[in-house]
């Protein structure tokens, strides 16, 4: 929303410097986006009246000789004996007599003042003859519309030769591009007035609020029973009021050719100017938060088949359609409310009129409508046919029911260009007054502030909510365009808010002793583990695509699926972290990275998991790490082993390997090549650790080589808290080295280091064994492969002998 | 023989061996592929036949389709397991292969940390300091918990700036971490009575549904805040935010507010902090940074956790994470975060 600061100070009195009060308006008010300096963008810009005007045979342009009052001061300006300037013209409409809007040598074009080469206006040289000293401007040119027909023309009662333009228009100013967002639960505050009474407020000036908007005084108003309008709202759910005037259309007045400041003023409040009967509405609405719509009364009598005026308010049928101002034909909803004449659709209510009934320059009457619709029908009418109207933005913060006759009433009175005639208002149940009661130790006890009685009083006065009090009690009345306060905690608001929550002092509440978070703490732990042994933590996006799900072997229809997603690449939920680190492998290794580790932690989700007590689907947290080399090696399982074990003794935790019995557990890893990790004390699964499937390698075109592991966190903290911590023992005396190599036939590594551990357990001694080898003949095609350890052991009571090492040293070789 | 098959794992003879049948295969599963795609041409024929074939037609299409998708599928499978039974045979409890040296770790320094989880753990240390528990925010939620739960009246277009990501399942992957409000409330009720206040801070992913660009990233992290006491007031909170911004950015700091909406807290407001030292902000006062939105708890949020609104207040605020991680490393571009570039990534080394 852009708001005109000098249309601002024409409702409230502002004493304060711009720069404070944007200050103020930021801190006690709304968020204000953009400040936009417009105070040079009308300089040397003069009125001035055209004196001469000769046509150039041939050409379409006009020789004129302006006065301007002997304003302009540009260097190179020539007058003539009687101090006038020539000015060559190519707009149909210029003559003598006229007064014009003169852009000076020295001007620059306001239209252009924005764009990167802004256009300045100096002296030209017109078929090689004629010097031309600066412009007769358009609106378009003077960035106050479309209109390119001709230049502008000024009422000669209200404008003189020598005048500056931007002060007859108070154009010098400033306007504030408004965070609509912030003001969502304040439709008062979309309009200039409402606006003007919140600035008072935070000034702490009492704003006076026009009379003409709380009058609903229609004694006086004409009343033409001939013309026997009648209102039928089917339902006062989505129509709280209408209220819908008759105005016959002065023929003269309305062709009026001058600019007006009503025009400028919507212009810079980012309205195009059209039309007297369309503009007035527009400058209501932005001066007072209430949309006003005109249609044309006949076109809307011939388009209803009725012989007098019926007005239907109601909601869209299943197959209707409407064509609208900006000339799209709609398919209605049934969530859609429509304005019928006599039941044919002629608008969108509170979203855009139709064509068939739209005002034009042949217009004679107008039925004029001033209305509140649903603010939920509303909002779902935008969305579905995505109408961003500045009315639709204003209905869709709720206006309050109150201001329609008044806003209508004061249409009639503006309208210079046209006779009131009848007035019709249906307000099916209004609403009664209501108060707030609040103590005032609830205020101060909510805002840490310590406010007086009148002076919370007085701020709120001041914005036109008064009070009256009982004992510590406030109760405050509140006005109708207050629709956002309901409870004792809205008034509290608006108290901090006016007299500057910046003013409330800051303290510090004590507080108990924080719980930790095992789950957090143990992460934290792990991404250092892992970063400090060469990997790489990286995140990924929690959607993917179907192709990624099914390239890494899993199943779409597990995974939640996003209906509204602006991508194909983010489709669904992921299953797992594998999949997304395998997506990001093919990237690095063209970046030259050819040997490294991606780990992720996060949560995932899938269909097969049960919901939660709330109904909400369970996550799983997941640690999954890949490992990634293309140098071409074979066995590429032991790198990510490596992190895996070490990751586990980090965390404690004893383990088992054990191979995969679910084939659709981790799709992505060779069957052959893979494990399911097992807690040993809880017999709890941990996860899977493996080499990425050949198949999947090649859908993701990444060469031989990734190996990697998932971990359910969750899991893995349990099992770190269910093993109770190894006793650390050390030994005084000696220890003794001793290599082992043992044969490796028809059992696995894992159960000759058990063997080991056992026979070296069972003389109870303090040991350590470190795999050094694991060797095969490769000219021979039958002998097993050797395993060598090298053995660390001490007694924890003695010093072993050579005899007592030899015989343990016997034991161990005997080991099958 | 297939041990003594492995017993020679050069890189040559392994693919020699692998190639033969697939081959045969590879052609079979082309020759289907092309198959499934023509019908695509056939599936585009429906709409200019006459109404009443349209339906057999396109059973008819559709069955087809099924057969060779199927069809496809299991040779597809069948490739897999060959060329998986084509690698030799592992002790998968070993800590090496066969004639291989022991893995080693790849070097210290090549390791990083991504600077989103390490600033998100700077934020939550100093909060659990300053006597907060921590929580972690879900990834996927109900309308109930992003919504409802939080004052949002059903339908109202207040619910719309948070263009939120729906699933088919009715769920929401949340647009706030306020989303957790409701259950860290509920999940304190009883150390509130023992203690006489809830403090938590509630660190997570959150979702927006707009284009991603250099400013904007459809995946972002936040962290909430919530406090609830019997005394507790706006000027606490405020006092509790800029102890944390001191400390974070280990500074005194000046702060300032704006007035804001969110239908679940009211008073409703923005919170800036004038920029540090470390930031560049010396000498330069008067610039403000906005970090995060905030206010007093509205009653109907305490209520809907079981909460005597009448007894109880509170405070509440939110604020992105990726934001303190732009503005440390002075990065100008969000779409680093999520893309594990390796070139990104290792910036941030330890």
């Amino acid at each position: 929303m852009l708001v005109s600061l000098n249309w601002l100070k024409e409702y409230v009195d502002i004493k304060v410097s711009n720069e404070t009060l944007i200050e103020l308006i930021a801190s006690r008010l709304v968020e204000v986006e953009q400040v936009i300096d417009q105070t040079k963008k009308y300089n040397h810009i003069y009125v001035v009246e055209v004196k001469s005007a000769e046509k150039i045979p041939d050409t379409h342009l006009t020789l004129c000789k302006i006065d301007d009052g002997g304003r302009a001061d540009a260097k190179k300006l020539v007058r003539d004996a009687d101090g006038l300037i020539q000015v060559m013209c190519g707009a149909p409409n210029v003559r003598k007599g006229m007064l014009a809007v003169w852009l000076a040598p020295g001007a620059t074009v306001p239209a252009s003042v924005n764009e990167d080469a802004p256009f300045l206006i100096g002296v030209r040289k017109m078929l090689k003859t004629f010097d031309s000293y600066g412009m007769l401007a358009g609106a378009d040119e003077l960035d106050l519309g479309d209109d390119h027909s001709g230049i502008v023309e000024l009422d000669p009662a209200s404008a003189s030769a020598g005048d500056s333009f931007a002060e007859l228009f108070s154009l010098n100013d400033i306007i504030l591009d408004i965070e609509n967002k912030s003001l969502t639960h304040r439709p008062d505050t979309f309009g200039i007035i409402g606006f003007a009474r919140e600035v008072a407020g935070i000034l702490g000036q009492p704003f006076v609020t026009p009379n003409w908007l709380t009058s609903d005084d229609t004694k006086d108003f004409p009343h033409d029973s001939t013309l026997d309008l009648a209102i039928e709202i089917t339902d006062a759910a989505i129509c709280p009021r209408y209220t819908a005037l008759v105005l016959r259309v002065d023929d003269t007045a309305k062709k009026s050719k001058y600019l007006t400041k009503t025009a400028t003023l919507l212009a810079r409040s980012g309205v195009r100017p059209l039309d007297p009967i369309v503009d007035l509405t527009n400058y209501l609405m932005l001066l007072t938060g209430q949309p006003l719509h005109a249609f044309d009364y006949d076109k809307f009598l011939a388009f209803g088949k009725a012989k007098t005026p019926k007005i239907i308010v109601r909601t869209g049928r299943a197959g209707e359609t409407i064509t609208l101002l900006d000339r799209q034909t709609l398919k209605l909803t049934e969530d859609d409310i429509v304005i019928t004449s006599n039941d044919r659709p002629v608008a969108l209510a509170g979203a855009m009129g139709g064509l068939d009934t739209a005002i034009d320059a042949n217009t004679k009457r107008i039925l004029l409508e001033s209305a509140t619709f649903s603010l939920y029908n509303l909002r779902k009418t935008q969305m579905h046919h995505g109408i961003f109207s500045e009315a639709i933005t204003r209905f869709t913060k709720g206006q309050p029911v109150a201001q329609t006759l008044p806003v209508a009433l004061q249409y009639a009175a503006l309208a210079g260009f046209a006779t009131p005639l009848h007035l019709a208002d249906q307000y099916p149940s209004p609403r009664p007054e209501s108060t707030i009661a609040v103590d005032l130790p609830t205020i101060n006890g909510l805002l840490g502030t310590s406010f007086q009685q009148n002076e919370a009083q007085t701020l709120l006065a001041n914005v036109n909510i008064p009070s009256r009090t009982s004992a510590d009690t406030l109760i405050f009345t509140l006005p109708p365009w207050r629709t956002d306060l309901s409870l004792p905690v809205d008034i509290v608001e608006e108290l901090g808010r006016l007299s500057g929550y910046d003013n409330i002092p800051k303290t510090l509440p004590l507080h108990a002793t924080a719980t930790p978070n095992s789950l957090i703490s143990l992460k934290t732990a792990l991404r250092h583990h892992l970063a400090a042994r060469g990997a790489n933590e990286v995140l990924t996006y929690s959607f993917v695509h179907e192709d990624l799900l099914r390239k890494a072997g899993q199943n779409p229809d597990a995974s939640y699926r996003l209906v509204n997603s602006i991508s194909p690449d983010l489709q669904f939920v992921r299953q797992a972290l594998l999949p997304s680190l395998l997506d990001k492998v093919y990237g690095n290794l063209r970046a030259g990275y050819h040997r490294y580790a991606l780990f992720e932690f996060n949560q995932v989700y899938s269909k097969n998991r049960p919901l939660d007590a709330d109904g909400v689907p369970t996550a799983t947290h997941q640690l999954a790490f890949l490992y990634v080399s293309d140098d071409g090696q074979e066995t590429y399982y032991y790198d990510a082993k490596l992190y895996l074990e070490s990751v586990l003794a980090f965390c404690n935790i004893s383990y088992q390997l054990r191979p995969i019995t679910d084939d659709t557990a981790a799709p992505y890893f060779v069957k052959s090549r893979t494990v399911a990790i097992y807690d040993t004390t809880t017999n709890q699964p941990l996860g899977y650790l493996g080499e990425i499937s050949p198949s999947i390698l090649k859908s993701f075109k990444l060469p031989r080589g990734l190996s990697g592991f998932e971990l359910d966190l969750t899991a893995l903290l349990d099992a770190s808290r269910s093993t109770p911590s190894q006793s650390f023992r050390t030994s005084t005396y000696p220890s003794v080295s001793r290599d082992l190599t043992l044969p490796l036939k028809n059992t696995t590594y894992a159960s000759l280091y058990e063997k080991i551990r056992a026979v070296l357990d069972k003389h109870g001694l303090i040991s350590k064994i470190t795999p050094v080898s694991i060797y095969r003949q490769t000219d021979t095609l039958d002998a097993p492969p050797t395993v060598s350890f090298h053995l660390d052991f001490a007694h924890p009571d003695k010093t072993l002998t050579k005899s007592d090492s030899q015989t343990i040293m016997n034991q161990l070789e005997k080991i099958k | 023989m297939e041990y003594q098959e492995s017993k020679t794992p050069s890189r040559g003879a392994h693919s020699a061996s692998s190639t033969m049948s697939p081959q045969r295969n590879s052609s079979e599963l082309d020759r289907l592929k092309a198959e499934l795609k023509a019908l695509g041409a056939a599936y585009a024929k429906i709409p200019t036949l006459p109404k009443e074939e349209r339906a057999s037609y396109g059973r008819e299409l559709n069955a087809k389709k099924q057969k060779l998708t199927s069809q496809i599928q299991a040779l597809e499978a069948a490739a897999e397991q060959e060329a998986a039974s084509n690698l030799p045979p592992l002790d998968l409890t070993a800590p090496m292969a066969e004639n291989a040296p022991i893995p080693s770790f790849l070097t210290a320094d090549a390791g990083s940390m991504h600077p989103l989880m390490t600033e998100l753990d700077r934020v939550v240390e100093i909060y659990q300091r300053m006597g907060f528990d921590v929580m972690e925010s879900y990834q996927l939620d109900d309308e109930f918990h992003m919504f409802d739960s939080l004052n949002f009246a059903k339908d109202h277009p207040a619910r719309d700036g948070y263009d939120t990501f729906r699933t088919a399942e009715g769920f929401i992957p949340p647009a706030h971490t306020s989303t957790m409000q409701h259950r860290a409330l509920k999940a304190n009720l009883t150390k509130l009575k023992q203690t006489g206040q809830i403090a938590v801070v509630i660190p997570g992913r959150v979702y927006r549904n707009e284009d991603v660009d250099a400013t904007h990233e459809h995946t972002f992290y936040q962290c909430e805040g919530v406090y609830v006491s019997e005394t507790c007031t706006l000027g606490d909170m405020l006092g509790i935010l800029r102890q944390f911004f001191e400390q974070y950015y280990e500074q005194p700091l000046n702060i300032k507010t704006q007035p804001a909406y969110f239908p679940f807290t009211e008073p409703s407001l923005e919170f800036m902090i004038e920029k540090p030292a470390s930031l560049g902000g010396a000498g330069k006062p008067g610039d403000y940074l906005e970090m995060l939105g905030c206010g007093m708890i509205h009653p109907r949020v305490l209520e809907l956790a079981g909460i005597d609104s009448s007894r109880y207040q509170g405070f509440a605020w939110g604020g992105g994470i990726d934001r303190l991680v732009m503005l440390r490393y002075e990065l100008d571009d969000v779409r680093h975060f999520e893309s594990a570039k390796l070139t990104f990534l290792k910036e941030f080394s330890c």
